[in-house]
C-alpha cells in the first residue's frame, strides 16, 4: 500500500495516500473542484472537461486535479486568478455548445453544470461567446430514458458506464473536433443497439443529456 | 441486395484471415476493406468488430474518426483539390469553388449520378504547381477556374466517345 | 571474435554491392528524380522518353530512379552522369530536350550547357550548387544522399558506407552508444527539440521487458514534405538509424508510422524493409552477431493529431487517434504499455552519421544549444521553394533571400510563417533571428514540421491566421474542451472579422481565447494551434483593425471585403477577353463598349484580372467593396 503523506490544500492540512489523484483527495475531504469527466476507478483519467484546474506551489501553469499524482508537502490553491480564468472560460465554451433550457430540462437542480456555476459565482448564460446551434436530436426509443443530444457535455462518463461497468458497448464515441458526438453504431437509435436498458449510463449522466422517462 | 451482403461478408472474411484477432489489427484491418470496398459498408464494420471481438460502436468511432475511410461509395472519378499553404495562397480555394459550382455538390460530395466525388486534400508535394488539382491519379496545376471548366469538358468529350463507341 | 564477425559481413557485404552497382562504371548514367513532387511534375513520362530515345540510338547507358534533390522549382530533375564530364543537373526538362540530350551530349559530347543548372562535382567548366547562392549556407547532412541514389535499390546506400555505422556498433556496448548519441545533444526534429539521447536512456534503463522504437513519419503539417522526401529518397539511412536506437535501447520490435496518404514512401520502405532483411540487416543475429531486430510499417490514417506520440500509439493500438494526458511519457509506457522511443524520421537520419563520424563532427555544425542541420520545406511567395538543409543557427533573412532567393516579381516581403499549424507568423523586424529551437520558441513561433512560408504584400495575415486556426480546428480530436470548442470559438470570430462583420470587442476575445486555450488544452495540438492568432495579433493588430473598423482588406484578398472593377479610361472597348473569362458571365459590355461587372453575379475568382491584357491591367480590385459605387458616381 502507498505511504501516507500530508499535503495543504487551500490552507488546510490533508492526509491521503501518496500517488492517488489530487481530485479525489480534495472531494473526499470537502474541498469542491469542478469536474465533469473523471472516473476514479479510471487508470489513464480521461482530463477532457478540463474544469479541475488548481495550482501547486511551484510550477508555472495550473494542472488539472485529476491527473495530479499527490506527493508529500504538495500544496495547492483551488482558487486562484490564473485557476478562475481557465475555469471561466472552460465553463463558458462547455456553455455555448449546451441547450440552455433549465427550466425544462429534469436535471434541473441536480445537473453538475448548475453546481459549478454555484460553486464559483459563473453565470448559467454566455457573455463573450456566441451559441454554436446543435440541431435538437432526442433519441427516445428506450423504453426507460431517453437521450437528447443537445445537452450532452462529453465528458464520456455514460461511455465508461456503458463499456466498462456494465460491459455491453452500446454506445460510443464518434467523428473528430467540434463534430464529436456519442453515438451508437452506424448513428441507430439506442433501441437498436445492444443496449439492454440497464441504466447505469444515465446515472453517470453529469447533465440532463440522458434521463429516465416520466412514467 | 442479400446478395451484394453476402459478397461484402465474404470480401471481408477473406482479408481477415491474415490477420490474428488482436484490437491492434482494428485499423490495417478496415484500410484493406476499403481497399477493396471502396469504402466502409455497415456490414463490413459489423464483420471486423465480430471478428476482433470488440464492440461495433469501437469500430464505428475509428471509422468515422480518421480522414481516410468514408462510409458511403466514392465517385467514379475523384477531385482532390489541394489545400495546403502555397496551394491555398495561390487560390485553392478559388478552384475548389469553381468546381462546387460547376458540379453543383459540396466538398466531400460525390455528384448524384455517381460521377464525381469532390474532396479537399492537405499538400500533395508539387508546391510549385500551386494550385494543385488531382483528378483521380493525375496532377493538374495551375488550376484557375478556366482550367475547371477544361478539367470537367475533357471528361464529358471522353464519355460521350466512350458512348458512341459502345 | 564479435568484432571481425560482424565488420567481415560487412565487408563482404560492400563488396558485392559495389559488384552489383559495376554494371553503371564506364557508360553514362541518367539518373530521373521520381519523388512524389517528380512523379507529379510528370518525371515518368521523362524517364520513358530516355529510354525509347536511347532504344532507338541505339545507346548503352543506365536509367536510374532517385529520389528528391529539393529543387522542386525544377521538376522535373534529372543528373546525367557522362565518363569524361561532370555530372550534370538539368531542370524542367520536357520530350524535347530529352532528345537534344541524347543526340548532343550522349552521342556527340555536347553537354548542352545553356540548359545545365548545375554541376555535382568541382570542375574547371561548369558552376556547381555549391556556387549558387543557396550553396553557400547549405550544409547537406542528412539529405547529402538523397537525390543521388536509387531508394529501391540497397546496393547504391550500402556502396555509400551505408550501414557501415551499425557494423561499427554492434560492436560496442550498448551504453557507449548511447553515450555518443547523447554527447551529440541531438534534439528530436519533430517539432519539440527534445534531446534524444535523454529519452533513449530512459528507455535504456527501464528494465529488460519488451520495448519498442516507432518512427514518426506522420508528417501532417499541410505545407511540409521533407520526411516523405526522406523516406523515399534514402529509407535506409531511417532504419539504419532506428535500428542503431534499438540495439542503444534494447528493444526488439519497431514500427515506422506513416501517412496513408504516402504511398510511395510506404512501398519503398516496405521494399528496403525487405532488401534490408535479406541482407541480414533486420531480423536475427543482425550482420552474424546476437542482436536480434525487426521493423515493420504502420500506415496511419489520416488524421494530424495522431502525430502527437500519445495519440499516435493510441491509433496504433486500435482506437482513436486521441491524445492522454502526460506523465507517463512514451519513455516509460508506450505503445501496449512498455517503454517506447519515439522519434521523428530526420532525427534517426542523424544518428548513422553521428555514428560514423562522431559527436564532435555533429556539434561542429549548428549553434551549441542546437547543433547540427535544420531542414526546411520553402513555400509561398519565394522565388526558390523546395527542400533546404542549413546549419542551425541559419538566420532566416539568409535562409528567404539568399538560400530562397528572395521574393518573386518584386514584390515586398511581409512576414514569413514558421512551423505550420502550431508555429507563428514573424515580421520583418524578425528576420534576424537565428534559426534554432529556442530563439524560435522565444520569438513565438517554432521549428514545428519545418514548414517555412514567405508571405508578400498581396497576402492577408487574418486570412493566414484564418487558415491555419480552420486546419487545427478541423484536425482537433474533440476530446478536450479549450481545443474543441475553443478553437471553433477563435474561428468563428475570425470568420467573422474577415467578412467586416467584426468588433473590437471580438477582437479582444480572440486574444483571450487564444491565450486559454494555449494554456488549458490538453495535448501539444491545442497548446499550439492558438500560435498563428497570437504571432498576427502581436506583428499586425493593424491588419485585424482595419478589417474591423474599415471595413477593408488592405491586401485586397478576403473576397467578402473587395470587388472588381474595370477602370473605364484604361478599358480597351475593343476587347471582349474579361467577358469570355468570366465563368459565372458577370461581366457584360455597355453600351459605349466599356465593360462592367455585375457585382451580384461576381464570384471573386480572380479570372479576369488575369485575363486582361498586361497592356491594359484595366481590372482591379478595391477594398472596401463601396468604393466602386463612388467610382461609378464619379464616373457620371
Ligand atoms: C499535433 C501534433 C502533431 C505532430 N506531428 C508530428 C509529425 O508529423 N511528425 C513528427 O515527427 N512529430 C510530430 N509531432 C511531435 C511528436 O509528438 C513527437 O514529439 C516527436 O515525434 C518526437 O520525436 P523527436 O523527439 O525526434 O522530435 C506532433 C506533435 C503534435 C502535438
Ligand atoms: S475532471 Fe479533470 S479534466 Fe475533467
Amino acid at each position: 500500500m502507498n505511504r501516507k503523506v500530508v499535503i495543504i490544500i487551500d490552507g488546510q492540512k490533508i492526509t491521503a495516500r501518496e500517488g492517488e489523484k489530487l481530485l479525489w483527495v480534495a472531494l473526499e475531504n470537502k474541498v469542491y473542484i469542478p469536474h465533469l469527466c473523471a472516473v476514479k476507478e479510471q487508470e489513464r483519467p480521461t482530463a477532457g472537461c478540463r474544469l479541475c484546474f488548481v495550482e501547486i506551489e511551484g510550477t508555472c501553469n495550473p494542472v488539472t486535479a485529476c491527473t495530479q499524482p499527490v506527493k508529500a508537502g504538495m500544496t495547492v490553491k483551488t482558487r486562484t486568478p490564473a485557476v478562475d480564468r481557465l475555469v471561466r472560460t472552460a465553463f463558458e465554451l462547455l456553455l455555448s455548445e449546451h441547450r440552455l433550457n433549465c427550466g425544462e430540462c429534469p436535471k434541473n437542480g441536480s445537473c453538475e453544470l448548475q453546481k459549478i456555476a454555484r460553486e464559483r459565482g459563473l453565470k448559467l448564460n454566455l457573455h463573450r461567446l456566441k451559441p454554436l446551434s446543435k440541431k435538437v436530436i432526442i433519441d427516445d426509443s428506450p423504453r426507460s430514458f431517453a437521450f437528447d443530444a443537445g445537452r450532452c457535455v462529453l465528458c464520456g462518463r455514460c461511455v465508461w458506464a456503458d463499456h466498462r461497468i456494465a460491459g455491453v458497448g452500446a454506445i460510443g464515441f464518434s467523428r473528430r473536433g467540434i463534430h464529436r458526438r456519442i453515438t451508437t453504431f452506424a448513428d441507430r437509435e439506442l433501441a437498436q443497439s445492444p443496449c439492454t436498458e440497464c441504466g447505469l449510463c444515465v446515472e453517470a449522466c453529469p447533465v440532463g443529456a440522458l434521463y429516465f422517462k416520466k412514467n | 441486395m442479400e446478395g451484394k451482403k453476402e459478397t461484402i461478408s465474404n470480401y471481408v472474411c477473406e482479408i481477415l484471415k491474415n490477420y490474428s484477432v488482436e484490437r491492434r489489427n482494428l485499423l490495417p484491418v478496415l484500410r484493406e476493406v476499403q481497399e477493396k470496398l471502396g469504402y466502409l459498408p455497415v456490414r463490413a464494420m459489423e464483420k471486423v468488430a465480430e471478428a476482433l471481438g470488440i464492440p461495433t460502436v469501437d469500430v464505428y468511432g475509428a471509422a468515422t474518426f480518421f480522414n481516410l475511410f468514408r462510409l458511403s461509395p466514392p465517385g467514379k472519378h475523384q477531385i482532390k483539390v489541394c489545400m495546403g499553404t502555397a496551394c491555398f495562397m495561390a487560390g485553392g480555394q478559388i478552384a475548389l469553388d469553381s468546381f462546387e459550382r460547376r458540379l453543383d455538390v459540396r466538398t466531400g460530395e460525390t455528384t448524384p449520378d455517381g460521377e464525381f466525388s469532390l474532396e479537399e486534400v492537405a499538400c500533395v508535394g508539387c508546391c510549385s504547381l500551386a494550385p494543385v488539382v488531382v483528378v483521380d491519379d493525375f496532377v493538374e496545376g495551375n488550376v484557375t477556374p478556366t482550367r475547371v471548366d477544361g478539367i470537367l469538358l475533357s471528361w464529358d468529350i471522353g464519355k460521350k466517345k466512350q458512348r458512341e463507341q459502345d | 571474435m564479435d568484432v571481425s564477425l560482424t565488420e567481415r559481413a560487412y565487408i563482404k557485404m560492400k563488396a558485392a554491392s559495389i559488384n552489383n552497382l559495376k554494371y553503371l562504371e564506364d557508360k553514362p548514367v541518367i539518373r530521373v528524380g521520381t519523388g512524389t513532387c517528380g512523379k507529379a511534375a510528370g518525371a515518368l513520362r521523362i524517364r520513358e522518353a530516355f529510354k525509347d530515345e536511347l532504344t532507338r540510338k541505339g545507346i548503352d547507358a543506365g536509367v536510374v530512379e532517385v529520389g528528391c534533390m529539393g529543387h522542386c522549382y525544377a521538376e522535373p530533375l534529372i543528373i546525367i552522369s557522362k565518363p569524361g564530364f561532370p555530372s550534370l543537373c538539368y531542370g524542367k526538362v520536357d520530350e524535347v530536350l530529352v532528345k537534344r540530350l541524347v543526340e548532343d551530349f550522349l552521342i556527340n559530347n555536347d553537354p548542352c550547357y545553356e540548359f545545365a543548372m548545375a554541376a555535382l562535382e568541382p570542375n574547371d567548366i561548369f558552376p556547381t550548387f555549391r556556387d549558387f547562392p543557396r550553396g553557400v549556407y547549405e550544409e547537406k547532412m542528412i539529405l547529402e544522399n538523397c537525390g543521388f541514389i536509387d531508394p529501391e535499390e540497397i546496393d547504391f546506400y550500402i556502396a555509400r558506407d551505408g550501414y557501415s555505422a551499425l557494423a561499427d556498433v554492434l560492436n560496442m556496448e550498448p551504453g557507449e552508444v548511447l553515450g555518443e548519441v547523447k554527447a551529440s545533444n541531438l534534439r528530436g526534429r519533430g517539432g519539440a527539440g527534445f534531446p534524444a539521447g535523454i529519452k533513449w536512456e530512459v528507455v535504456r534503463k527501464a528494465g529488460n521487458g519488451m520495448k519498442y522504437v516507432i518512427c514518426n513519419g506522420d508528417e501532417g503539417d499541410p505545407g511540409a514534405f521533407m520526411d516523405r522526401n526522406i523516406l523515399e529518397s534514402n529509407p535506409h539511412q531511417v532504419i539504419e538509424g532506428m535500428i542503431i536506437c534499438a540495439y542503444a535501447v534494447g528493444a526488439s520490435l519497431g514500427y515506422l508510422y506513416i501517412r496513408s496518404e504516402y504511398s510511395q514512401a510506404i512501398r519503398r520502405v516496405n521494399n528496403a524493409l525487405r532488401q534490408a532483411r535479406e541482407k541480414n540487416l533486420l531480423g536475427a543475429s543482425i550482420l552474424g552477431s546476437a542482436f536480434c531486430f525487426d521493423l515493420e510499417v504502420f500506415s496511419g490514417a489520416g488524421a494530424f493529431v495522431c502525430g502527437e506520440g500519445t495519440a499516435l500509439i493510441n491509433s496504433m493500438e486500435g482506437g482513436m487517434g486521441i491524445p492522454q494526458h502526460r506523465p507517463p511519457e512514451l519513455a516509460v509506457s508506450g505503445y501496449l504499455g512498455e517503454p517506447t522511443v519515439l522519434n521523428n524520421v530526420k532525427t534517426f537520419c542523424y544518428v548513422p552519421l553521428i555514428m560514423r563520424k562522431g559527436a564532435d563532427w555533429f556539434k561542429k555544425t549548428g549553434t551549441p544549444g542546437s547543433p547540427g542541420t535544420a531542414v526546411f520545406t520553402l513555400a509561398g511567395k519565394i522565388a526558390g521553394p523546395g527542400l533546404v538543409e542549413v546549419p542551425m543557427g541559419t538566420t532566416l533573412r539568409q535562409l528567404i533571400f539568399d538560400v530562397g532567393e528572395g521574393i518573386p516579381r518584386n514584390k515586398k516581403f511581409k512576414a514569413v510563417q514558421i512551423g505550420g499549424p502550431s508555429g507563428g507568423c514573424l515580421p520583418e523586424q524578425a528576420l534576424d533571428i537565428p534559426l534554432d529551437f529556442d530563439s524560435l520558441e522565444e520569438a513565438g513561433a517554432m521549428m514545428g514540421s519545418g514548414g517555412l512560408v514567405v508571405l508578400d504584400e498581396d497576402d492577408c495575415m487574418v486570412g493566414m491566421a484564418r487558415f491555419f486556426l480552420n486546419f487545427t480546428q478541423q484536425e482537433s480530436c474533440g476530446k478536450c474542451t479549450f481545443c474543441r470548442l475553443g478553437t471553433k470559438h477563435m474561428l468563428e470570430i475570425l470568420k467573422a472579422i474577415t467578412r467586416g462583420e467584426g468588433d473590437m470587442a471580438s477582437l479582444e476575445t480572440l486574444r483571450e481565447l487564444a491565450e486559454d486555450v494555449k494554456t488549458g488544452s490538453l495535448c501539444n495540438l491545442g497548446k499550439t494551434a492558438p500560435n498563428p492568432v497570437l504571432t498576427t495579433l502581436k506583428y499586425f493588430r493593424d491588419e485585424y483593425e482595419a478589417h474591423i473598423k474599415g471595413k477593408c482588406c488592405p491586401s485586397l484578398k478576403c473576397p467578402d471585403l473587395i470587388a472588381y472593377f474595370i477602370e473605364p479610361d484604361k478599358c480597351s472597348k475593343l476587347c471582349n477577353i474579361c467577358v469570355g473569362s468570366c465563368p459565372v458571365e458577370a461581366i457584360y459590355t455597355r453600351d459605349n463598349g466599356l465593360k462592367a461587372i455585375n457585382r451580384d453575379k461576381c464570384v471573386k475568382c480572380d479570372n479576369c484580372l488575369k485575363a486582361c491584357p498586361p497592356e491594359y491591367s484595366a481590372v482591379i480590385k478595391v477594398s472596401p467593396p463601396g468604393l466602386v459605387e463612388e467610382r461609378e458616381r464619379e464616373m457620371k
